[in-house]
């Protein structure tokens, strides 16, 4: 207790941890729906059908809530890296400030050009120049996430660097550091991961106006699009993106693989465990249900081969917060397992034409999107705890990276300020998005003058 | 190499500044140019649709500083530490008021937004004018490069300084007022109605009174920093910023005085960035000066990435910066001219 209030260590990752984990609520889904905004807008030039300009108008309002919020919540975190990670950013600054400037300049100021363009523009700039803005915001997104992903690839894998007469990080070749392997395979795996994000979300609104009966149409044809390609994004986010990412974990960071699967003693054969829960003080896995050979094959390719345990390696490269990191792990893994039975009953359904009237799939497709946001926040919390103690794998402790110069209470005072802004625009978010989702999608006007006459003539 | 680099990262503060500068000067503004809900919308529909992009200079800057100048960015942002986050957060307040004041057709709920908008409008440019005070002036660095800092202490310039001293308020004025007298004359530029009338009223008032508060500052900087002058007379890049100064006023003069709005606003956007340069010229090759003693001031050279660290960065870097302008010559013709609460909302 006493030691964590004086280990000022402690309270700097408190906070980024809290901060970046709140402002990537916001980016994953914006990655994710952006591409069905793409996809609406391509449907309604080819048709032009006002079905789909309607779902891009909705969502455009959803999609630009998401952008502020993503915004103002995302600028605090490049400052952090001066603030609370002076010493980091003093050792490796030149090389990941590199990516950091680079997300800037080439991917948001397209994004942020073309954004407000995307919501108010349709009028202005024509069903062409509207489909030109949803690709731009689109490009942009995905490019800002690269980044960021080189960025964080640089942290758990480090390449292209070389070591400076002063002692701190300088770009050793550019083009190494920009096509870290890590970094593909973390940015596929993470980019399904948003548009798994975003077709829940997708799916789940469709689901509420199918309960309701209102807006059929719209919900149709969100829920057609979101169960398909929540569908299909869960399956390639398990594989080959998932199970790519635990093999380059498995190569390059053996003893964060051991951490995640709670394995103590290394082995062949080593079992994948289902259930099971870390002892650390005891070093075992209490009462677990195993796969016998299966992390020897999903790590190493084969059922023999030999899976190093926590034990292989000093206590000091250890992860600092085993049980978190295992159970983060496994949350992830089970929840994705969860997300692709669920589409792929969903899409089963939609095929026989049967899902709007399954009420029970649709309470369950209504009430399933936020564990897509757990998912993609265990997902990094493994990957974030996984390289530990390390803040650059195998160069720099994270014990060094803080600022020695900012005192506890002054981490601790910023900490409580974004916890409480932060709530408050989380209840402002909440409260303005529902009440969009509550107006939902504009009828056609054409639709509405029909109708009228129509249902009077019923109810005569 | 570093003088080119340390000119290119004051650039893209520099434009920042100038950039987000108008939209806290229209935010300051707000109340005293609409009086009506509908007069404020129109305030915030000048502003709306770009102020993101606005913003992304100030990222731009944060990235390339960190890349640039990695041990300057450390120990100014962890010594800045309760200063940098209360900007922060007031960016984030005036986001968000931008953003959700419209969403909710009800005037209480907009009077309170709108309330929020100019009281972080107010705070930022007070934040940023402090800020600039404190680059010039100095902060108490120490022999390792680091400081750290009180929001005030005795209010003087000399050793243990604070955030807040009789000259960094001074500036803070300055800021308020000439970022003031930007806002309304580019409100000028994009209302019509009563609020593009008031908004050419206080442009001229705001700019009159800008005047003698930069001549206070100037007289003030030579006391401050009496190392200054001599050094910034061979600079070119001092007498680039001054030509430009000279130019920008001749401009916002004849623009204010003829009524030709856009000249006006070209005239108000190049004059603050020509202050600004001049004041980034006179102060190299130190970033930061140490107040404790010279010999801790944190110059360019000192501060600076390795020269082939540098040299990566200047093969990507002017690329980046073209696609941005394109991205403005396409985005920007879409907003030309004037809002209308009508059309806009």
């Amino acid at each position: 207790m006493n030691s964590i209030f004086n280990d000022p260590g402690f309270w700097h990752r408190l906070q980024f941890g809290f901060t970046i984990v709140y402002h990537y609520l916001f980016p994953q889904l914006t990655m994710g729906l952006a591409w069905f905004l793409v996809y609406w807008k391509w449907r309604a030039l080819r048709t032009g059908d006002e079905k789909y300009n309607q779902a891009v108008r909705f969502w455009a309002k959803i999609f630009g809530l998401n952008f502020a919020v993503g915004v103002v919540t995302g600028i605090p975190m490049e400052f952090q890296f001066g603030t609370n990670w002076a010493d980091f950013s003093k050792y490796a600054g030149g090389v990941m400030g590199q990516t950091l400037a680079m997300e800037g300049m080439f991917a948001f100021f397209l994004e942020s050009a073309f954004v407000g363009a995307l919501i108010w523009g349709e009028k202005r700039l024509g069903p062409r120049g509207h489909f030109g803005a949803a690709i731009a915001v689109a490009v942009g997104s995905w490019i800002s996430g690269y980044f960021i992903l080189v960025t964080n690839s640089f942290m758990q894998h480090p390449v292209g660097y070389q070591i400076e007469p002063n002692g701190s990080l300088g770009i050793a070749s550019m083009s190494t550091y920009l096509l870290n392997p890590w970094a593909f395979v973390q940015f596929a795996h993470n980019q399904l991961a948003a548009l798994v994000t975003g077709s829940f979300v997708v799916a789940a609104i469709g689901a509420f106006y199918a309960l309701r009966g209102v807006h059929p149409v719209q919900a149709k044809l969100y829920l057609r699009a979101g169960t398909l390609v929540g569908l299909i994004a869960s399956l390639l986010v398990a594989f080959p993106t998932g199970d790519q990412q635990a093999k380059i974990v498995g190569n390059h960071q053996p003893i964060t693989l051991a951490a995640m699967e709670g394995k103590f003693e290394g082995g062949s054969m080593a079992g994948v465990a289902l259930i099971g829960q870390p002892n650390v003080a005891a070093q075992r896995l209490d009462n677990p249900i195993e796969v016998t050979g299966a992390l020897s094959f999903l790590a190493y390719g084969h059922f023999g081969s030999f899976v190093h345990g926590l034990n292989d390696f000093p206590k000091d490269q250890w992860p600092d917060n085993l049980e978190l990191l295992y159970y983060s792990f496994h949350i992830m893994i089970t929840l994705g397992t969860l997300f692709i039975v669920l589409m792929g009953l969903a899409t089963l359904q939609n095929w026989r034409g049967r899902l709007e009237s399954s009420r029970l799939l649709l309470w369950v497709l209504m009430l399933a999107f936020p564990y897509p946001y757990i998912a993609n926040t265990l997902g990094w919390m493994t990957a974030e705890l996984g390289r530990q103690p390390w803040l650059i794998y195998g160069l720099f402790h994270t014990r060094d990276g803080y600022s020695k110069v900012v005192s506890n209470g002054d981490a601790i005072f910023t900490l409580i300020g974004f916890t409480g802004l932060y709530f408050v625009i989380g209840l402002l978010f909440l409260g303005l998005t529902g009440r969009e989702i509550g107006k939902g999608p504009e009828e056609p006007a054409v639709a509405t003058i029909i109708s009228k006459p129509e249902r009077e003539a019923v109810l005569v | 190499m570093i003088a080119i680099w340390y000119a290119v990262v004051s650039f893209t503060l520099i434009v920042y500044i100038v950039l987000d500068g108008r939209n806290f000067g229209a935010g300051m503004l707000q109340w005293f140019v609409a009086r009506t809900p509908e007069e404020r919308r129109q305030v915030i529909a000048a502003i709306g649709p770009l102020w993101t992009w606005h913003e992304v200079w100030l990222l731009g800057f944060g990235g390339t500083l960190i890349a640039i100048f990695p041990r300057l960015m450390a120990s100014a942002f962890a010594g800045y530490y309760l200063a940098l986050f209360l900007i922060l957060w007031c960016l984030i307040v005036r986001g968000i008021s931008i953003e959700v004041g419209g969403h909710i057709n009800d005037r209480l709920w907009q009077a309170y937004w709108d309330f929020m908008f100019v009281c972080s409008s107010f705070l930022l440019a007070i934040l940023f004018g402090a800020a600039a005070g404190n680059v010039a002036r100095g902060v108490p660095i120490d022999g390792q490069g680091n400081f750290s800092m009180a929001f005030f202490t005795d209010f003087n310039v000399r050793e243990h300084v604070g955030l807040l001293d009789w000259y960094t308020i001074s500036i803070a004025i300055l800021a308020v007022a000439m970022l003031a007298a930007h806002g309304a004359t580019y409100l000028t530029l994009k209302t019509e109605g009563p609020v593009h009338d008031r908004s050419e009223k206080c442009a001229r008032y705001l700019w009159i009174a800008a005047v003698p508060l930069l001549l206070v500052v100037l007289i003030e900087s030579r006391i401050v920093r009496p190392d200054l002058p001599g050094r910034a007379l061979f600079n070119p890049f001092w007498w680039i910023g001054l030509v430009v100064v000279a130019t920008a006023a001749i401009l916002l003069i004849s623009g204010l005085t003829s009524r030709r709005e856009l000249r006006a606003f070209v005239g108000s956007n190049f004059l603050i960035v020509g202050l600004l340069a001049t004041g980034a010229a006179a102060i190299f090759p130190v970033m930061l000066k140490s107040t404790l003693a010279p010999e801790n001031s944190l110059t360019a050279y000192a501060v600076a990435s390795s020269s082939t660290t540098l040299l990566r960065a200047s093969f990507w870097w002017p690329i980046g910066f073209a696609l941005a302008v394109f991205y403005f010559v396409v985005i920007s013709r879409r907003y030309a001219g004037k809002v209308s609460v009508q059309h806009d909302i």
